[in-house]
């Protein structure tokens, strides 16, 4: 079961307005990188772990991605917050307004909605695992650019701590495929899939 | 604080027989545990939380999914 915890992992502060960039920010929220497919991703992946290490760390990362979709969702809250209707036309934000009005809804930057699509639940615990690498890559490159267009201070020092947990990610989910690898055929660790043919 | 446990427990999942980040972890949890109480007297509870025994008893098996669970 999952505890809601009322505090952000990270705290998020932004005191300008800018729909501009919250149309931009709002893919980490609901596009093909984003944090809501990071936690479906993991949390639904973990049923066919076959290893206590590996229950956990996606067990628990997948919790942590709900935490970062709690602080996107916040960034894109506060910087769409008080518009008035000439700022909402000057940011291009009247074709994500005319449907969500100020909400925050899971769609891309693009505006396409969010796919369950983005990511993949193969069984196979070393495409999973290496899935879950690039998907972490993924997300990071996806703050990078965010960084190229966000100037906000505000806003640029929740985005770089979630950057850097992707990082963190990375670096288990690459421990966590060793410890795999260590218990499978070291002459092929492709002979079999150790959660389907044991 | 918080973060850091976190941080360590991230750690410990692929880790479970580090003892030096198991008991890094016991050092903060018991510093953490007087701040949420200083904290939940001034702003109210946070949530409910189970005493942790060990972090290997953390990842053992089986999980909530599984049927040994159940
Ligand atoms: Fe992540």
């Amino acid at each position: 079961m999952f505890i809601y915890e009322k505090k952000l992992q990270y705290p998020v502060k932004i005191k300008n307005t800018n729909p501009a960039l919250a149309k931009i920010i709002i893919s980490q929220y609901g596009g093909p990188h984003g944090e809501i497919g990071a936690s479906l991703r993991y949390l639904s992946q973990r049923y066919s772990m076959p290893y206590p290490e590996l229950k956990a760390i996606l067990t628990d990362i997948g919790t942590e991605e709900l935490a970062h979709l709690e602080m996107v969702g916040t960034i894109v809250y506060q910087l769409t917050r008080d518009l008035t209707p000439q700022q909402i036309q000057e940011a291009g934000f009247d074709t994500y307004f005319v449907d969500h009005t100020a909400g925050v809804y899971p769609v891309a930057a693009s505006g396409t909605p969010f796919n369950a699509n983005t990511f993949a639940v193969t069984g196979d615990t070393i495409a999973d695992l290496h899935e879950d690498l690039s998907a972490e890559q993924k997300a990071r490159l996806t703050y990078d650019n965010i960084l190229r267009f966000a100037d906000d201070p505000d806003v640029r020092d929740p985005i770089k701590f979630l950057r850097a947990r992707e990082i963190v990610h990375f670096q288990r989910f690459g421990e966590g495929l060793r410890i795999l690898t260590d218990k499978l055929d070291s002459k092929n660790f492709y002979a079999f899939n150790p959660s389907f043919d044991k | 604080m918080q973060f850091a446990m976190w941080e360590l427990h991230l750690f410990l999942d692929t880790h479970p027989n580090n003892c030096d980040a198991a008991r890094k972890l016991e050092e903060y949890r018991s510093r953490a545990e007087a701040l949420r109480k200083e904290y939940e007297e001034k702003f109210g509870p946070l949530n409910e939380t189970s005493r942790e025994t060990s972090r290997w008893a953390w990842i053992r098996d089986p999980w909530p999914w599984e049927r040994e669970a159940n």
